[in-house]
């Protein structure tokens, strides 16, 4: 009994005694095809370590806070993230830096889609009719899910989404949003439009019940960004190596799982405009 | 051990005095027995006296006081803890030592339960646990025995072989007891309680139960 | 006179309800949910138990941070327990149980991140305080008199020993396996917040609508509810402890610094911080009470009261499902089963099941906290009640509920729900997550948006909300001399 009572005692501290191997961990935020997510970045963490020539690991996590969170803590050193989780991510972790994004994240929208019984159309600004409806976001962290919707409904009804619409809802993320739109539970929703487009491929979107009526002007949204302090652990340059690592990214079957075409170089500077609405809307102090 | 003087013993329950005040005194080699109609306040009594005598005293009391999970051996051997060190006892209550068994078997034996030595005290029947507490009781080796109606599960003859052993072991002792032949065969003294009142206080070689009677 | 009083609390009980459903909002709207109703349906008859990776290993951890933290919880809870004479260590275990299991873990994981150490100590350390209480009712209830006749001078310890534990332990015993139920739920459940249980599949899955692979999850974990007593016999049980360590997977290794900053940084509120001194905090408070707080609070208790009032008719009439009185062992099988679904499957899921059948409103919320508090209670006094002996010639079927066992059976039922009143009010948490303004969304929604010194106020009003109707209902409990044994399996 004593004999077992030290070997978990010593399971313990060893638990709990910080390792010391030096993997390169990268985390994504769970935007999408949450339960491929291992799948789907085994490869991406296959192809980082080939290059980078050192051990990388990926670890999935359940929502952006936590992705926010592993980041911060040092557990991850790179990160896939959205654009508020990566404004959230870098002013929380000075000297963090965003180095890629997809070239369509230079131009992300979000849809707004309504239930057909409400009888809005396609217009080209955001209908006054959505007033008193029920709305749902999506994750409360998301950029295209909650941020830059919440900031065109300001904008468009100079209130808050609260006095805007009769109810207000956080689907928890974006096939959920078409989902509960599609089933009439909420009228309207707002979601990421990449999520919309490849659910209309992929046929699983009944079009007599939901469909899009506005799209937002263009933001900038996800990218990669990694702590500043990796260059002392991995060696000098390394920043400039995962950089290029991730530009120089081409097999079409790695850039899918993103969906990207393909990453470009970014800077902390491209989503200011991200973090001002953030500041505005008050998600951020 | 000296005389025992016990000066206006009172007990009150929910604000109405229902014990005394009472002044008894108890003499060494005298066996005294507490005779009333239930109710009357003997248990009371005798819960006072435990507590003003609690270090010289072993207390057999109505609900006996078993731990009904544990065996009669160690229910037996609870007697005597406070002459042990803990790590003793701890160990002791895990492996029955032998020399606690070889003590003990003998009292068991004498109130024919010693088949009952490792029988979990819950298993036993009515008038089992009751020999039980008085077995603990005997253990425990104490100057004076305080018993509340310590054979009123036992029929006849084994009443008067529970309490020829009781007499035999302590020469000083308190027993309640309802069965008015028992209480004058073997107490010295009879003191019988009414209305919360000592109503009777006389040697027993000069009462009939004639006297006593009328208290119940 | 007694029954008359606890009829009284009922009634008192229920006019409070229907005085907060008049409140809560509870508007029918959803217009064509059958879509997706069907495919979750059709989903769950047809489980899918290969497509899903890691189930296995899903599966082994959800068992591994059940066996070491409701151990762990057990250990810390009775040496709590022996010190529970102590106003101090009794404030301490209700404060620290009065904080949901999930969000121990959101507070574990900001600074231990992704370590096994986050799930072990979400649930060892509510679950600690449980057990603390239970223990120490469980413990003062064993008869004092053969404490009493102990000789004097007898060692405290020794005393312990021989006149408290050995007519405690059955009850210990059995409330602590009772328990180990509740790990197990916990256990899975924490997967919603990223541990890597069967709650994590359940979660993405269920999310992401591949309903076959709910289905297979689902009933892998009923499964594993259903035949806990056949596997986790005592005489296993501590062999399943020691192995429990080895099976929580290593996850991501642990800063220290970051405990340290959470403590020092991350949790002292921002006025103070940005150095804006007690003016900028009175006007930060007034705001967080104002706008979530406040609100916060009225949701909780509006959708506790009701949920409630609701758990106590779905307990009365699940309990039958399961009564030896009612029906054969065929029907009693039946209603085994359905009450294992009720109980063992998350509010979480019910509510947003109902939310697709009903609409945003509260009463998916209510409707799920009800089906699953009443599937437990149902469990328990159905069991009770197979304890009654009846006369042979006792009246059949309607009478014999409402003239034999609900008579019988109504004061431990009463004392069940009060409770369960706490544990409803700590669940109001979770369904927050689904768009319910408790305070629980207003914790995740400060937590999601990284400001842990909101959300730790909000934590700290949430846990003074429970620890207050904790009290009120050991008032009650006090007042209609409910008798504590019931903490044996009430919780």
């Amino acid at each position: 009994m004593l004999k077992t009572l030290k070997r978990a005692l010593l399971l313990s501290l060893a638990l709990i005694t910080p390792a010391v191997a030096e993997t390169f961990v990268f985390t994504a935020i769970p935007d999408a095809d949450e339960t491929k997510l291992r799948e789907r970045f085994q490869s991406v963490a296959d192809y980082l370590s080939q290059k980078l020539d050192v051990d990388v690991r990926y670890v999935p996590v359940k929502d952006y806070a936590a992705a926010v969170s592993a980041f911060r803590n040092n557990q991850v050193q790179l990160a896939w993230f959205g654009g508020l989780s990566g404004v959230q991510a870098r002013a929380l972790v000075p000297g963090s830096r965003a180095i890629a994004q997809g070239k369509e994240d230079t131009q992300f929208v979000s849809y707004f889609i309504a239930h057909k019984s409400t009888g809005i159309e396609k217009s080209d600004s955001l209908p006054d009719a959505v007033k008193g409806k029920t709305f749902t976001f999506g994750s409360k962290g998301s950029t295209s899910g909650r941020l830059m919707p919440e900031y065109y409904i300001r904008e468009a009804f100079g209130e808050s989404p609260d006095d805007v619409f009769s109810r207000v809802g956080f689907s928890g993320n974006h096939s959920r949003t078409i989902r509960l739109v599609e089933a009439g539970t909420y009228e309207i929703g707002a979601l990421n439009y990449a999520v919309w487009d490849s659910e209309m491929e992929a046929g699983t979107i009944d079009t007599d019940k939901v469909k899009v009526i506005w799209q937002t002007p263009p933001y900038q949204d996800y990218q990669w960004t990694i702590r500043g302090d990796v260059d002392e652990r991995y060696g000098d340059g390394f920043i400039e190596k995962v950089q290029t690592a991730l530009v120089e990214m081409k097999d079409p079957e790695l850039l899918g799982k993103f969906p990207r075409s393909e990453f470009i170089p970014a800077s902390n500077d491209d989503y200011d405009s991200i973090r001002n609405t953030a500041e505005e809307i008050g998600i951020i102090d | 051990m000296d005389a025992l003087r016990l000066n206006n013993l009172t007990a009150a329950y929910g604000g109405q005095q229902v014990l005394g005040p009472i002044t008894l005194e108890i003499r060494e080699g005298e066996r005294i027995g507490l005779v009333g109609r239930s109710g009357a306040g003997k248990s009371t009594l005798l819960s006072l006296l435990y507590d003003r005598v609690r270090d010289q005293a072993a207390l057999v009391p109505q609900e006996q006081g078993l731990v009904q999970s544990l065996s009669v051996f160690h229910n037996v051997y609870m007697g005597r803890l406070s002459t042990h060190s803990r790590w003793y006892n701890l160990t002791n209550l895990v492996w029955p030592r032998q020399r606690e068994l070889r003590e003990i078997r003998p009292i068991l034996e004498k109130l024919s339960i010693s088949d009952k030595l490792r029988e979990p005290v819950e298993a036993l029947s009515g008038g089992q646990k009751q020999r039980t507490a008085v077995a603990r009781a005997l253990y425990q080796n104490a100057n004076i025995l305080l018993a509340d109606e310590p054979v009123s599960a036992l029929d006849g003859p084994l009443a008067h072989v529970v309490m020829g052993i009781m007499a035999e072991a302590y020469s000083t002792s308190v027993i309640a007891i309802h069965d008015i032949d028992l209480a004058l065969r073997y107490c010295h003294r009879i003191v019988g309680i009414q209305d919360g009142q000592i109503a009777l206080d006389a040697a027993s070689d000069r009462l009939s139960p004639a006297d006593i009677l009328p208290l119940y | 006179m007694m029954a008359s009083a606890s009829v009284r609390i009922s009634l008192l009980f229920v006019a409070i309800g229907l005085l907060s459903l008049f409140f809560a909002d509870i508007a029918i709207t959803s217009i064509n949910p059958w879509k997706d109703l069907t495919a979750l349906f059709i989903g769950i008859v047809t489980p899918d138990f290969l497509s899903l990776q890691g189930m296995g290993t899903a599966l082994l951890r959800t068992i591994a941070f059940a066996f070491t933290g409701v151990a762990l919880g057990s250990v810390s809870g009775f040496l709590l327990a022996l010190a529970f004479r102590w106003r101090v260590v009794r404030m301490f275990s209700a404060f620290i149980r009065a904080i949901h299991e999930l969000f121990w873990a959101l507070i574990f994981l900001q600074f231990f991140g992704f370590h096994p150490l986050t799930g072990v100590l979400a649930i060892a350390i509510p679950y600690a305080g449980i057990f603390a209480k239970v223990y120490s009712d469980i413990l003062d209830e064993v008869d004092p008199t053969p404490a009493r006749v102990l000789p004097a001078g007898t060692s405290t310890f020794s005393a312990f020993l021989y006149a408290r534990v050995p007519d405690a332990l059955p009850h210990l015993a059995t409330y602590t396996a009772y328990r180990l139920e509740c790990g197990l739920r916990s256990s899975a459940v924490l997967g919603f917040v990223g541990l890597p249980t069967l709650g994590f599949y359940l979660e993405s899955s269920f999310s992401q609508g591949f309903y076959s692979e709910v289905g297979a999850l689902l009933i892998l974990f009923y499964v594993l509810i259903a035949t806990l007593r056949f596997w986790a016999r005592p005489r296993l049980v501590p062999f399943y402890i020691i192995a429990a360590p080895f099976f929580l997977g290593d996850g991501l290794p642990i800063v220290w610094g970051n405990v340290v900053r959470f403590f020092t940084e991350d949790i002292v509120p921002s006025p103070i911080r940005n150095g804006d001194g007690i003016a900028g905090l009175a006007t930060w408070l007034s705001e967080l009470t104002l706008h979530e707080a406040l609100p916060g609070i009225w949701n909780t208790l509006v959708l506790t009261q009701v949920a409630l009032v609701l758990t106590g008719i779905c307990t009365l009439i699940a309990f039958p499902l399961i009564s030896r009185h009612f029906g054969g062992p065929k029907r009693r099988g039946i209603g085994h089963i359905l009450l294992v679904i009720a109980r063992s499957t998350p509010e979480y899921m019910l509510a947003y099941i109902l939310l697709q059948l009903w609409g945003p409103s509260m009463l998916p919320a209510i409707v799920a906290l009800a089906l699953h508090n009443g599937g437990i209670i149902g469990h328990l006094i159905g069991k009770r009640s197979n304890e009654i002996r009846l006369r042979p010639d006792a009246p059949q079927g309607c009478d014999r509920y409402h003239y034999e066992l609900l008579p019988r059976l109504y004061r431990p039922f009463i004392a069940f729900l009060l409770y369960r009143w706490e544990i409803i009010m700590r669940e109001t948490a979770i369904l927050g997550i689904l768009g319910i303004y408790t305070l629980g969304f207003y914790v995740d929604s400060a937590i999601q948006n990284i400001q842990f010194d909101r959300a730790m106020v909000l934590i700290l009003i949430t846990a003074s909300l429970n620890i207050l109707v904790d009290t009120i209902s050991r008032r009650v409990r006090q007042h209609l001399k409910l008798r504590t044994s019931v903490t044996c399996e009430g919780h």
